[in-house]
């Protein structure tokens, strides 16, 4: 018999998998394509790659929580949040890194340019990958632990400086909905963009506790492992 | 040194030189950005679940195994 957790969770995926089938039918078929200096039609990439940049703001705070948390008192708990929140961070972050340069190349002419916002995002995404290879061959011992939970706060620590990079040293990204820009000039367009949050808020949710579940599985297991193996067991891996 | 004046319509120039120009128009097809850019992100999204599909089998294994373990050694206890 399924838990209420369970029950939720799979709610949760169900309402990940319709708002997605909602998402995409809207942006194909509803919204209007955007003017050609914006890209035209692959402007329509807007509605998926803003929203993953918004997710990865979203797992990187749940990680810093999670890390900063296992700073002050370490549980298991607590570092499964901090692991999924960069694992996931770092999925949403090559989802904006592949996603921009295919829209930039219809809108820039080019598929790649060193814009603060783009360089700093980069470099969150080099962070977390940094912590997820740490994490995947430094063991799992307390000071491992601690190193990456340490190296999440301050990766995460890098968010407000992407969000504002643009307003702080320039560049060529769009701050179309951001500090000035004119907005979305479509009602349907507003709409897509809402429904892009909607969808990719519940995703993030999903993957960010299907991922610290394996994650505090996995810390359990270990400890499982040692008991087993000290008792004789004949477990060893 | 002076340059001679060419045109794009004399065939030597076009294979001899190549002039910088400004402004010039994207040709890339939106259409196979937009449907690479979709591709690529579900792309991540399945490989990302599936990896943490297959850890999560390996860790269901084990414990099995592990339960399995300690079942039998607690039977042996009783015996």
């Amino acid at each position: 018999m399924r838990s209420t957790s369970d029950k939720i969770f799979w709610a949760l995926l169900a309402l990940t998998a319709l708002s997605f089938f909602v998402l995409i039918a809207f942006v194909f078929l509803r919204a209007p394509t955007a003017q050609l200096p914006a890209g035209g039609i692959a402007q329509k990439i807007f509605y998926f790659h803003v929203p993953a940049a918004y997710a990865l703001y979203v797992c990187g705070t749940v990680g810093f929580f999670g890390a900063a948390a296992y700073l002050v008192r370490p549980t298991e708990k607590r570092d499964a949040w901090a692991r999924a929140g960069v694992e996931c961070a770092v999925v949403f972050g090559l989802m904006v890194l592949t996603s921009g340069p295919l829209w930039a190349k219809k809108a820039w002419g080019v598929y790649w340019t060193w814009d603060p916002r783009l360089t700093t995002l980069m470099l969150n995404v080099l962070l977390y990958g940094a912590v997820m290879i740490l994490r995947a061959f430094a063991g799992a011992g307390d000071a491992e632990r601690r190193f990456a939970a340490a190296f999440t706060v301050l990766g995460t620590l890098l968010l407000p400086v992407i969000h504002y990079a643009v307003k702080l040293w320039g560049g060529i990204h769009p701050t179309v909905v951001t500090q000035g820009g004119g907005g979305l000039q479509h009602p349907d367009m507003k709409m897509a963009l809402g429904l892009g949050f909607l969808a990719m808020t519940f995703l993030a949710a999903v993957l960010l506790w299907w991922r610290a579940r394996l994650a505090h599985a996995q810390s359990r297991l270990l400890a499982v492992e040692e008991i087993a193996a000290a008792r004789g067991l004949g477990v060893a891996s | 040194m002076s340059a001679q004046p060419t045109t794009s319509q004399d065939p030597a120039a076009r294979s001899q030189q190549f002039v910088p120009v400004e402004g010039n128009a994207e040709t890339t097809s939106a259409e196979a950005l937009l449907v690479a850019a979709y591709l690529v992100m579900w792309a991540l999204l399945i490989a990302f679940i599936g990896f943490g599909w297959r850890r999560q089998s390996r860790v269901e294994a084990r414990l099995a195994e592990i339960e399995k373990a300690v079942g039998a050694s607690g039977e042996a206890r009783r015996s």
